[in-house]
């Protein structure tokens, strides 16, 4: 299916983003040495695992061409449900089951919502994400949740260590990798793709295109949810306002990492969310304030979304073809991933 | 027997049209009153002067908010900056005049800024043909790290209450604020431009099929950066008015807004014009919301209860708008 050269071009691309991601390390362990020391370079790991989880389930609503704007709403409910449970003394293993559950809940009622009622999916996931931030106050009205955190092993997803890493970076290194199988290399993720770029043809190839639009829902809420446990379990307490900062560096991280790789993919993702907490963490240590942190993130988003938008890109084919006049090549198709 | 049945539908049809094309537009007039009639027997101070003169200024600082909102997602686009724009603008306002300048100086720099961030949503979204979602989430991060930035990450005090403040103060009896007055000539200009100028057309049919109306000739490029410009510059207009109403610049005034705004227009989007976002609508919506979080903090409802009635209302306005919608497919595809 995929000719060498879509393959070439392909590993130059990913070339290209690993040398990206050496110069803005080289940049910042040049401005900032305590930058590429191991306590440092441990925080990004750990932050990291929290966005790259809530990036790879919008990765999922993105690849079916879809938004979801209610990973805030969604993060916050559940990190307080998740509290909630941890503090009436229930074990780790059947909080986090009950917060999956509780997510794949939300989850499937948008995707439901968008995919069988035809809702609009930006202004459902708005809806949703507002009740879920409401419903985050019901159990305490505001005030944070901290009892048995400590007792219930939770904090161990934070501090435990496997070979050298953190627990946290081995579970979403191992999640990635799971979903990276399933959509590149299964059936099921090549009718993710195909209901994102035609679902018309996507059914008449019989693909239950709504029940995947819908199953993309469901999974950037459990994904949410795994995301916002690792905050839980880095902070020691469950506020209503955790989660909030996770849906900028997802976006961002989703998007630049498709503009730069070509296409949406698991490894695009994972891509964009390094880079874009290997640029949050090294603005924070070199002390930017934090009220900049969206803007830069912003910023990134843009400046990537622009530089690789095909209104760039043809001007930059044009520019080429002036100074070097040859035959351009074809642009690659989109999602050549899978 | 096809002749009688005929005749009979033909003759039934025009009055059932007329029923039904008044209970579209005007449910929400009469939910409006209802939900006023129904809060008052509960609390009367809901219809107090003082009350009534809050909720009027809270409510044409949110019709001038969402002006243009209403067309650029009436116009098939989205934009989430809005309500950012507005912190943007309510921040430069206390800046600039912390700086020394006059009001007429931060006025103008305010609304500026605000058409600078609508000229660029609109080039991203129209000429670069980037997702709306997407450019407007981004430079409402932007604006919202700038306004921030500007009072480093706290309140600006303004002391000089300016030429606008007499306007929200209560006049009329002591119940209506002056500013009702401009804000509903506004309106009423807005609607005339929806309705009867070619310009209200061309929206519409933007938002209806894209490619269709760039192929009649439209200068759809043009015409989408002026809606989105239109966005941005209503929205500042907005802060400035937040500005002089708080006597304060507030960065993170913004984030509430958004999913009042959304609400607004939505909701309004289901009358008078089912299914499309209009201005009438959004008017009688903004009252609507207004009326009812007034009633919901007399009746002593928390903060978190309001947003997740507001959210229920958001998703069922969205549920009759697509019902209604796919019925008026149904029946155009029908005939």
């Amino acid at each position: 299916m995929r000719t060498w050269k879509d393959r070439m071009r392909h590993s130059t691309r990913g070339l290209g983003f690993v040398a990206l991601v050496l110069i803005v390390a080289a940049i910042f362990g040049a401005l900032e040495p305590r930058f590429l020391s191991y306590v440092s370079l441990n925080g990004i790991a750990r932050h990291m695992a929290a966005n790259g989880l809530a990036a790879l389930g919008l990765t999922f609503v993105v690849i079916v061409r879809k938004f979801d704007l209610s990973i805030a709403g969604v993060a916050a409910f559940c990190a307080m449900s998740m509290g909630a449970l941890i503090a009436a003394g229930w074990p780790l293993w059947s909080v986090i089951l009950a917060g999956l559950a509780l997510g794949a809940v939300i989850g499937g009622i948008s995707g439901i919502a968008i995919s069988r009622f035809g809702l609009p999916d930006i202004v459902t996931t708005i809806a949703v994400g507002s009740i879920g931030t409401g419903l985050a106050f019901i159990y305490t009205g505001g005030r944070s949740i901290f009892q048995n955190f400590f007792t219930s092993g939770i904090t161990d997803l934070n501090d435990a260590k496997l070979m050298g890493l953190g627990v946290s970076m081995w579970l979403l290194v191992a999640i990635y990798a799971l979903a990276w199988f399933v959509l590149s290399r299964t059936r099921t993720g090549l009718a993710f793709y195909a209901t994102g770029e035609n679902p018309m043809a996507a059914h008449f190839s019989g693909i239950a295109t709504r029940r995947f639009v819908a199953l993309a829902y469901v999974l950037c809420a459990m994904c949410t949810v795994l995301a916002v446990l690792l905050i839980l379990a880095e902070s020691g307490t469950a506020e209503t306002n955790k989660g909030a900062n996770l849906m900028m560096p997802a976006y961002a991280g989703v998007f630049l990492g498709a503009a730069i790789m070509g296409g949406t993919s698991v490894i695009a993702s994972f891509g964009g969310i390094l880079l874009i907490t290997m640029l949050l963490d090294g603005f924070a240590l070199m002390g930017l304030p934090y009220y900049y942190s969206d803007g830069v993130v912003s910023l990134i988003l843009l400046i990537g979304v622009l530089a690789f938008s095909d209104g760039a890109r043809g001007t930059l084919e044009a520019l080429r073809f002036l100074f070097w006049p040859q035959k351009p090549t074809k642009p690659t198709a989109k999602g050549s991933d899978a | 027997m096809t002749m009688t049945s005929t005749v009979k539908f033909a003759q039934s049809r025009p009055r059932g049209r007329k029923i039904a094309r008044l209970t579209t537009d005007l449910w929400l007039v009469v939910a409006v009153i209802v939900v006023t009639l129904g809060i008052a027997s509960q609390r009367p101070q809901l219809l107090d002067a003082v009350n009534i003169a809050t909720v009027l200024k809270s409510f044409s600082i949110m019709v001038v908010m969402v002006l243009g909102l209403t067309w650029v997602i009436a116009s098939g686009k989205i934009d989430v900056s809005f309500m950012q724009v507005a912190a943007l603008s309510n921040m430069i306002c206390a800046y600039a005049l912390a700086q020394g300048w006059s009001w007429g100086g931060a006025i103008v720099v305010a609304l500026l800024a605000g058409a600078l961030v609508g000229l660029i949503n609109g080039w991203l979204v129209a000429s670069m043909r980037l997702p709306a979602l997407i450019v407007t989430i981004s430079t409402a991060g932007i604006c919202a790290s700038i306004a921030a930035a500007l009072g480093k990450g706290t309140v600006i005090r303004i002391a000089d209450p300016g030429p606008l403040e007499p306007l929200l103060q209560p006049a009329l009896g002591g119940a209506v604020p002056m500013i009702v007055v401009p804000v509903l000539l506004i309106a009423a200009v807005a609607w005339f431009v929806q309705e009867r100028l070619s310009f209200g057309r061309y929206i519409y049919a933007l938002g209806q099929n894209e490619a269709a109306v760039r192929a009649v000739g439209v200068p759809v490029v043009k015409l989408t950066v002026i809606l989105f410009v239109l966005s941005g510059v209503s929205s500042a207009l907005a802060g400035i008015l937040l500005a002089s109403s708080l006597s304060s610049g507030q960065p993170m005034i913004g984030g509430p807004f958004l999913i009042n705004g959304l609400t607004v227009v939505l909701l309004g989007g289901m009358m008078v014009r089912v299914g499309k976002p209009n201005i009438l609508g959004t008017l009688t919506a903004t009252l609507f919301i207004g009326v009812l979080f007034s009633g919901a903090t007399l009746l002593g409802l928390p903060d978190f209860q309001r947003q997740i009635i507001q959210g229920g209302l958001l998703l069922t306005g969205l549920i009759v708008a697509t019902i209604a919608a796919s019925h008026h497919g149904a029946r155009t595809a029908g005939q």
